[in-house]
Parts: C-alpha cells; sequence; structure tokens
C-alpha cells in the first residue's frame, strides 16, 4: 500500500545541505496502525509530510497504491491527498473563521461531492466524534480536545485509506489525549491505515507497529524490544539488522 | 464551487474589515478620480454623429491676410465670409450643402400677460435638418425654395415650444419673432448633440439652439446674428458692406457621400477661389479644406489639452491607489500562509486557491468600483460647480462610463491581486502547517 525504498530527503540553505532523511526503507499494508517515534529533529515531521505527498523525496522510490508520487504533478498529488489522504495536526489546524461543519467541509469541496453527499458526510462524521449537536460552532468556542475531534471528523470525511497524524495528542492533557487515542484505535479497526508521529512512548506502543526515526534513518522497534523498553533505553534496529526488519521494510 | 469563493471571500473580508476597507477606499479614489476625469473626455471626444461623421466635411477657404496667416500653424481662418458661403450654398455642388451662422431673437408670445423673452437661434439652410439627422417632433425643416424666397418660416425646439405651446402639434402657427410674424413649419424632438459640432466656434458644449430660421433671412439687419466674427481687414460702412466684406462669421458644411464626391468637391473650391483670385481676392496660396467631423473637432482641440493632462494625471493616480492595493493584498494574503497550507493538504490544487484568492481580490475591486462610481459621481458635482454651465452634459455619467468604471476596477484588482495571489500559493504547505 505504501513503499518506500532508498528514499531520502535532503533540505539545501545556501552552502549548507542538510540530510533530514537517510535511505529509508519501510512498507506500510493496508490496516496498519504505526507510531513514529524519535527525538526532535530527527526526521519525523519530514517523513510524514513526505508521507502525505506534502513534500517531495530528494531521492529513492515512494510508491502509494502502486503509483509512483515521486514523478507527479502539483495537482496529481493534489488530487490525490485529497483522495487517499487524511490529515491530523498538532495545532489542529481548523479554520478559525468558518464552524465546525464548514470546516469538515474543506475537503469534500476539492473531492466534488454534490451539496447533499457532503452533508451527509460533515453529519456523520460529527456525529462519529460527538460533535453533531455543534455544527454551527466556531472552533474557538470548543475546548483543545473537541477541536482535535472535529480535525479527525474533517480528515475522515473523505474516507481517507490512510491517516497521517502529526502529534495528535501534543496539545491535548493527558484524559483527552486517551480519548482522541481510542477513537484512533477506533478507526483503525474499522479499517483505515492510520501513521501517527508522537512524543507520547506510552501512546506508541499502543500502535500495532512503532518504527523510531533517528537521524533521518527508520528502524523497526520488535515486539522483543517492546518488552525491554519499560527497563532500557531504546535500542535502534537496523532495518538489514534482523530477517524480520528486513521484511517489514521490504528489502 | 465559484459561490463557495464567494462565500470565503465575504468571510475573509468580514473578518479583516479594516484592511478589506483601506483596499476598498483605495481601489474606490483611485476610481472616482479616472472615472471624473475620463467621463470628461470621454464626453468631450465623442463622435456626436457616429452615422455619417465621415460623410460631413467642414470647408475652409483661405481669404486671409496676404502678409499674416489666419492661425500659427498656417490653417485657414475658422469660418467663411457671407459672399463665399452664400456663393458655395448658391452653387449646389455637393449631395446636402448648409450654410449657418448663430443668431439672437426677441420673441413675442401672444397674450396679454405675456412678456417678450431672447431666445439662441440658428440661421441655417434647409439641408440643416436633412444633413445633421435632426429628429422632429412634429413637421419637418423647409425646402430651398423657402430659402431662396426669404419665407419667413421657423423650426421649433421642443422646449420654446412647450413654452409658447403648452408642446401641442404647432405646425402652422405663427410666432411674432423680432417685429414680424414666422410660420412654424416643424417642432424638433429633444436633440442635443454632444460636442455641439454644427458649431463649434461658439461652444462646442453649448446647448443645442431654440429655433431655426433660413440663413438668407440674415441679409437683412434686422435679424440679430451673433457668434464669433474675425476680420483681417475694415469690412467697410453699413450692413451691406459687412456682408461682402472678408470679415468670417458664418459656417459651412457640405455632404460628400463618397471619395469621389469629396475630390470633386475639392476641385470644385479651388476652381472657386481660382476665379476669386482673378477678382482680386484669395492672395494667399490656396489653402481650401474639407475636415470631417472628427478631423474638425480634433482640429478645433474640442478635448482641451488640461482635460487630457488631468485624465492622465488621475490614471497615474489610480495606478499609485493600486500599487497601495498590491501591498495591502500581499500582507493579507501571506497572513493566510498557513490556510493555504492546509487547504493544499486537504486536496486544493494551486489552480483551486488561485481562483479563491483572485476571487477575493475581485470582491473588494467591485466595492472599490461601486465605492469609485460615488466619488466619480461627486467629483463630477464638482467639476459642474466649478466651470457652470460650460461643462453642463459633460459631467454626467452615462451607462457606458458606469459600466467602464466597474470593469477598471474589476481588472485592476485582479491585476492588483495576481503577484499577492501567485506569492500566497506557491508556499510550501509543510512549513506552514508546522509554523502553525
Amino acid at each position: 500500500m505504501l513503499l518506500m525504498k532508498q528514499l531520502g530527503k535532503v533540505f539545501h540553505t545556501g552552502e549548507v545541505s542538510t540530510h533530514a532523511l537517510r535511505e529509508v526503507d519501510l512498507e506500510v499494508q493496508e490496516g496498519d496502525f504505526v507510531s513514529v517515534t524519535g527525538p526532535s529533529g530527527s526526521g519525523k515531521t519530514t517523513f510524514l509530510n513526505i508521507a502525505g505527498l506534502l513534500e517531495v523525496a530528494s531521492s529513492g522510490m515512494f510508491l502509494l497504491d502502486g503509483e509512483n508520487v515521486n514523478q507527479q504533478s502539483d495537482s496529481q498529488r493534489s488530487k490525490m491527498r485529497n483522495q487517499k489522504i487524511g490529515f491530523i495536526f498538532q495545532s489542529f489546524n481548523l479554520i478559525p473563521e468558518l464552524n465546525l461543519f464548514d470546516n469538515v467541509d474543506v475537503p469534500l469541496r476539492y473531492r466534488g461531492f454534490d451539496a447533499k453527499e457532503r452533508k451527509r458526510r460533515i453529519e456523520q462524521q460529527l456525529e462519529l466524534v460527538g460533535l453533531a449537536s455543534r455544527m454551527k460552532h466556531l472552533p474557538s468556542q470548543l475546548s483543545g480536545g473537541q477541536q482535535q475531534r472535529v480535525a479527525i471528523a474533517r480528515a475522515l470525511a473523505t474516507s481517507p485509506r490512510f491517516l497521517l497524524a502529526d502529534e495528535p495528542t501534543g496539545n491535548l492533557d493527558s484524559q483527552m489525549a486517551q480519548s482522541v487515542m481510542a477513537l484512533l484505535e477506533d478507526i483503525n479497526r474499522q479499517g483505515t491505515t492510520i501513521i501517527m508521529v508522537t512524543h507520547d512512548h506510552g501512546l506508541a506502543q499502543r500502535a500495532k507497529r512503532q518504527i523510531l526515526i533517528k537521524d533521518g534513518r527508520v528502524s523497526e522497534l520488535t515486539a522483543a524490544m517492546h518488552e525491554t523498553h519499560h527497563h532500557e533505553p531504546l535500542h535502534i534496529v537496523s532495518p538489514s539488522a534482523t530477517e524480520h526488519s528486513a521484511k517489514v521494510a521490504g528489502v | 464551487m465559484f459561490a463557495y469563493y464567494l462565500r470565503l471571500a465575504w468571510l475573509s473580508i468580514r473578518q479583516s474589515y479594516g484592511l478589506s476597507l483601506l483596499m476598498v477606499l483605495a481601489i474606490g479614489l483611485g476610481i472616482g478620480a479616472a472615472m471624473t476625469t475620463v467621463t470628461v473626455n470621454y464626453l468631450m471626444s465623442a463622435n456626436p454623429i457616429p452615422t455619417k461623421s465621415e460623410q460631413l466635411f467642414y470647408v475652409q477657404l483661405d481669404n486671409w491676410d496676404p502678409h499674416e496667416p489666419a492661425n500659427d500653424n498656417g490653417d485657414p481662418p475658422d469660418q467663411l465670409t457671407y459672399r463665399d458661403s452664400s456663393a458655395l450654398w448658391a452653387a449646389n455642388k455637393a449631395f446636402r450643402q448648409v450654410v449657418l451662422a448663430q443668431m439672437g431673437a426677441v420673441v413675442e408670445p401672444e397674450g396679454k400677460d405675456s412678456l417678450p423673452f431672447q431666445v439662441a437661434g440658428r440661421a441655417n439652410s434647409a439641408d440643416f435638418f436633412a444633413m445633421f439627422d435632426v429628429p422632429f417632433l412634429y413637421g419637418s425643416g423647409w425646402d430651398r425654395t423657402a430659402d431662396e424666397s426669404m419665407q419667413q418660416v421657423v423650426v421649433l425646439s421642443q422646449s420654446l415650444n412647450e413654452r409658447l405651446f403648452g408642446g401641442r402639434d404647432s405646425v402652422g402657427e405663427k410666432v411674432k419673432l423680432a417685429g414680424d410674424y414666422f410660420q412654424v413649419v416643424g417642432v424638433i424632438a429633444h436633440w442635443q448633440p454632444m460636442p455641439r459640432f454644427y458649431d463649434v466656434t461658439t461652444g462646442a458644449f453649448n446647448e443645442a439652439e431654440e429655433l431655426f430660421i433660413p440663413f438668407s433671412l440674415l441679409s437683412q439687419p434686422k435679424i440679430s446674428r451673433n457668434g464669433n466674427t474675425n476680420c483681417w481687414k475694415p469690412s467697410g460702412e453699413g450692413y451691406e458692406a459687412f456682408l461682402n466684406s472678408e470679415c468670417v462669421w458664418t459656417q459651412f458644411w457640405a455632404e460628400l457621400r463618397n471619395e469621389q464626391e469629396k475630390q470633386d468637391y475639392l476641385t470644385f473650391l479651388n476652381a472657386y477661389v481660382a476665379e476669386q483670385k482673378k477678382l482680386g481676392r484669395f492672395e494667399r496660396p490656396v489653402n481650401n479644406r474639407l475636415s470631417d467631423v472628427m478631423q474638425w473637432m480634433e482640429n478645433q482641440q474640442v478635448v482641451t489639452q488640461d482635460a487630457s493632462l488631468m485624465m492622465v494625471l488621475s490614471l497615474m493616480f489610480l495606478l499609485v491607489c493600486l500599487l497601495n492595493t498590491i501591498g495591502l493584498l500581499l500582507a493579507k494574503f501571506l497572513s493566510k500562509a498557513p490556510q493555504i497550507g492546509l487547504r493544499q493538504a486537504l486536496g486544493a490544487s494551486r489552480q483551486d486557491l488561485f481562483t479563491q484568492y483572485l476571487t477575493e481580490a475581485g470582491c473588494i475591486g467591485i466595492a472599490g468600483g461601486l465605492l469609485g462610481l460615488v466619488f466619480a459621481w461627486l467629483g463630477l458635482q464638482g467639476v459642474q460647480m466649478f466651470y457652470g454651465d460650460e461643462m453642463k452634459g459633460l459631467a454626467e455619467l452615462d451607462l457606458a462610463m458606469v459600466g467602464l468604471a466597474m470593469l477598471l476596477a474589476l481588472v485592476s484588482s485582479l491585476l492588483a491581486g495576481l503577484y499577492p495571489t501567485w506569492r500566497a500559493c506557491t508556499v510550501q504547505p509543510s512549513q506552514q502547517l508546522k509554523s502553525q
């Protein structure tokens, strides 16, 4: 479903080149729930931006549903984003002047659904996140947790196959974070593939798979490492170190 | 989708109403100033008789002082002598021809309580009405025989007919004019060519006359002619001597339907001048002119240089206003970069975003255009107040000018919006989403 091979991303600032991602090999299957952890500046967000077609890789190959997205035009990537990918951001990114109904409506407009279909989907998604009664409220009238729920409703409105979440609980207190995480797990159970960047190891462990990004390199944490994780510092397993990792990485 | 963009534009304008108001004000001021001067220029330079302006020719002959040209640029005098215009009319060589001059007369209405009053009139030959497409409410003009036999007939304007006869069909009625009775043969419907091309020597933007009588009646001194009279040598004693003098005070138009007729008429004029030279007149080199309506308007500088300069200045002012608007739009749109990044993440293509933000720029432009119309109207009121009757009829917004103002505002705002929109739409969505 999502396949990255020898993927690299280099940012050039003047004469300085920064390697944000190096030789990333990763395969994500349909229905996966992958958490992505790593220290600040390790390349997590860059990874998510490339996965979400918001940035283009500098090298390597990236196939999404079998299509090589590196070779696509800007408008083709926009269309693919709209049809296949939903985004959830740490700071919710709701449009302040639009009410909840209109915020959820945004991706549906770009998809080109008719008014009836848009209304049905908006109501369905707001119902799912428990905010159907507040459709006419502005984002500023909601708590942080409620705003993130609206963002989730917006991300799901177009029925994407991928949900990319960048620190979805980063701005929430622990109780709200648990509630949002439970919602994401529920969504995953219904078949949506989720890739979630998080700093919270507790939440990361609730995902079906965990990957670690450090210095731009991606590695998968094994089940055995989960066991030791509570007692020892995290270990990085390079994709070529074990057969399991190699298989996961699709090498 | 366009309705959606309109709604987003409205929400955005409402959200930052201060900035939006500044932009609307900037465009409004620019459009208002531009439209005020453009309107005056447009009406000044309008073709007053578009259907046949290329077939109507103003005639100039150079009978002036052999030692000094009539005009610094070497042009012949702006008008003809009475004897020349009468001779050209009598020759009857053009398809139609008209000799004319301004006159004034005292009208004495019937009824004990009615007081005599002065009206501006025109003495012209019969073809005037057909040549200049004068519309008639009742009756018609007179024919050539009326000119030849100096019949006392008169054509009234609609307003004078209203004043004298209450607006009814007065054809056949008598009007007492300069002490004599004139028979009404026609009443003109509202007619106000702008500019009043047939005689720009007495004011290109004056109102059309109240009554019209045969030109031949001017041979009698009791009809008071007026208008501009220029002489390069003394006219001699008495009215008869004046009529035969070298003083120019009449205008002459010929209707020539094609190039051949024009060439033939020019040949005739040259022959006429050659004949006159034999009589000791026309001592200057042959300098006969036939100018069609628009050439004559240009020659007479109907659009004054001041008006043209003002228009250029006001268009430059509009440019300054637009540059300000570009700056304000840039500030506004770049502040929306995070939202633009978000919309891109949610599936908007650059084309979607371009359309959305240009729609907003267009809405601001239309609001600015509407405000500009108010400013233009105020500006034109000011022009009328400042210049008085001279500008009456020139300082009015017509439908074409309203349309032009709105189009100018829309195009200007879209142009002003292009760069800010382009800048906003080239933001990296990932950077914007991260920076939120």
